[in-house]
């Protein structure tokens, strides 16, 4: 085993039949580290993601979590893992409280963590409903409540403030700053720019499965030759997003863009 | 730990579904009917016990039982591909499958002796105790069937993509051993000689879970006359060291496509 290191991903690449998913990508989120992956629909993130969760497997490269390589020791690996995906994941007709319990017992938790983990995200009255019954924002926050519960030493989210209410997002944001703060390495992938600039130490931009951009707002400005004074102003991410995401750098400023190729950060 | 835990979180889903209980519900109904009929028409009610109607509940379990089972699985099958939440826990995928047969089998094994319960209960009133052993025998037959039936159609929605295809292969399956088989089987009469006929007939009994279990039902009252060209051909290649063979040959329909099954969903993709 090597020592702990969050997540990392060497190479990493995935094609279906000839249509390659995701470009060799390499990449590491440290411990109490947050990175964002951004990009268009289409651009690999979730399939990234899906990897490092077990639920697709690597065609080459490798994937770890707190050093456990998600092929070779995968139980291991996902001991430490919290993931969110970006589909439910579980029938709709399963009865919370059940999904706690589970959750609970195959992290080798007491059977009450999973209910008071559900308490804390407001869900204690909806131990009995099932998933079907509870509304979009309330079943995103049971299954990131289940997500986060344990000792997790990574935490994967593709999406998580998708179809969120405002609280049900800080519900998120919030859960997000949790885990840093606990020191689990944190990757998720967001289509919600202003979420992405308020919580990512590090922002990685992909393109039809190759990562093409990553690092601080500051670096990425820098790299689209986008103007930005941090004291002065907030970060013009779209803008930033719009120029890496398109290729070109912006026409009015920095002739001398140069963007990742190799699809290493 | 986790074994127990996926087994309860699994029964609780199979048995708040409905079709536990409305295949309960149903199965007691027509197995009561039948019942019913199979002593009305035999005159003299008091002295056939269950041997006669038994005959006819085999019948009804034989076309029921491994297509509720197979449809059930396969469509838990591939229900299974689409739970990448439960799949990203720190469980071996092949327990979280194993988990669902062994729920589902419990809970439909429940429905089933109910059926054959409200069965019994009509044809002990009406006509006697007599070989009611057997009787407990040829539940224990169709509890063989329903949890190869299960696996089966677990192994079909991994390997499905989609679970409309795992239906649609279920179907398939169920009508080729239902009825295919012994459209095979007599054809394979009309053209081998005797001899291979019997063996390759032997064979298609062990290959196929609803022959093997018609072939045992049958023997268990002593009704192998009725068993089909293939049942004829185990019993005189094996007499009666045939249901052995024929029981094992069920368990192996169970144990097989499960790990097959498990296999196959541990190195998919999701």
């Amino acid at each position: 085993m090597m020592e702990r290191a969050g997540i990392e991903l060497k190479n990493l690449a995935k094609w279906f039949g000839t249509r390659i998913a995701l470009a060799p990508v390499t990449l590491t989120v440290a411990p109490g580290e947050v990175v964002a992956v951004v990009g268009p629909n289409g651009a690999g993130k979730s399939t990234l993601l899906r990897i490092l969760a077990g639920a697709l497997h690597p065609s080459a490269g490798s994937a770890s979590i707190a050093g456990w390589d998600v092929v070779v020791e995968p139980l291991r690996a996902r001991l430490r893992l919290g993931y969110l995906p970006q589909k439910l994941g579980v029938p709709l007709s399963t009865v919370v409280g059940d999904l706690a319990a589970l959750v609970a017992a195959v992290r080798g938790l007491p059977a009450e963590a999973g209910a008071e983990a559900l308490a804390d995200f407001g869900l204690a009255d909806r131990l009995d409903a099932m998933l079907g019954e509870m509304s979009g924002g309330q079943r995103q926050r049971a299954m990131l409540a289940l997500a986060t519960l344990g000792p997790i030493e990574a935490l994967v989210l593709d999406e998580p403030s998708i179809s969120l209410d405002t609280e049900g997002a800080e519900d998120v944001r919030e859960a997000i700053r949790a885990a840093r703060h606990a020191g689990a390495a944190v990757l998720f992938a967001s289509h919600y720019l202003s979420d992405v600039a308020l919580l990512a130490d590090r922002i990685a931009v992909m393109v039809e499965g190759r990562l093409v951009a990553c690092g601080t707002v500051e670096e990425l400005a820098l790299t689209a030759g986008v103007p930005w004074d941090a004291r002065a102003a907030e970060a013009p991410i779209e803008r930033i997003y719009r120029i890496l995401v398109r290729g070109r750098p912006d026409p009015q400023r920095a002739p001398g863009l140069t963007l990742v190729r190799g699809g290493a950060a | 730990m986790t074994r127990r835990a996926l087994l309860r979180f699994e029964w609780a889903a199979a048995r708040r579904g409905r079709v536990v209980s409305i295949f309960a519900v149903g199965f007691a109904l027509a197995s009561a009917g039948v019942a019913l009929a199979g002593l009305s028409a035999g005159g003299v009610v008091a002295v056939q016990g269950f041997a006669r109607t038994s005959v006819s509940l085999l019948q009804l379990t034989l076309w029921t039982v491994p297509l509720l089972a197979l449809l059930l699985g396969a469509v838990g099958g591939a229900e299974c591909t689409e739970l990448e939440f439960l799949a990203a826990l720190p469980a071996p995928r092949s327990r979280l499958l194993f988990g669902r047969w062994a729920a589902w089998t419990l809970a439909l094994s429940a429905a089933l002796v109910t059926g054959f319960g409200a069965a019994g209960i009509v044809i002990g009133t009406l006509a006697g105790a007599a070989d009611v052993m057997r009787y407990l025998a040829l539940v224990g037959v169709a509890l063989l069937l329903l949890s190869a039936g299960l696996a089966m159609g677990l192994w079909i929605g991994v390997v499905a993509r989609g679970r409309a295809r795992a239906v649609g292969v279920a179907v398939v399956v169920w009508f080729v051993l239902a009825i295919g088989a012994d459209l095979v089987a007599i054809a394979l009469l009309g053209i081998l000689p005797a001899h291979a006929a019997t063996w390759n007939l032997a064979v298609l009994l062990v290959a196929n879970p609803v022959d093997s279990a018609r072939a045992l039902g049958l023997g268990l009252f002593r009704a192998d006359v009725v068993a089909g060209p293939t049942g004829a051909a185990l019993h005189r290649l094996l007499g009666g060291q045939g249901a052995v063979l024929l029981t094992l040959a069920l368990v192996a329909w169970t144990v097989v496509p499960l790990r097959l099954a498990g296999r196959r969903f541990a190195r998919r993709d999701l």
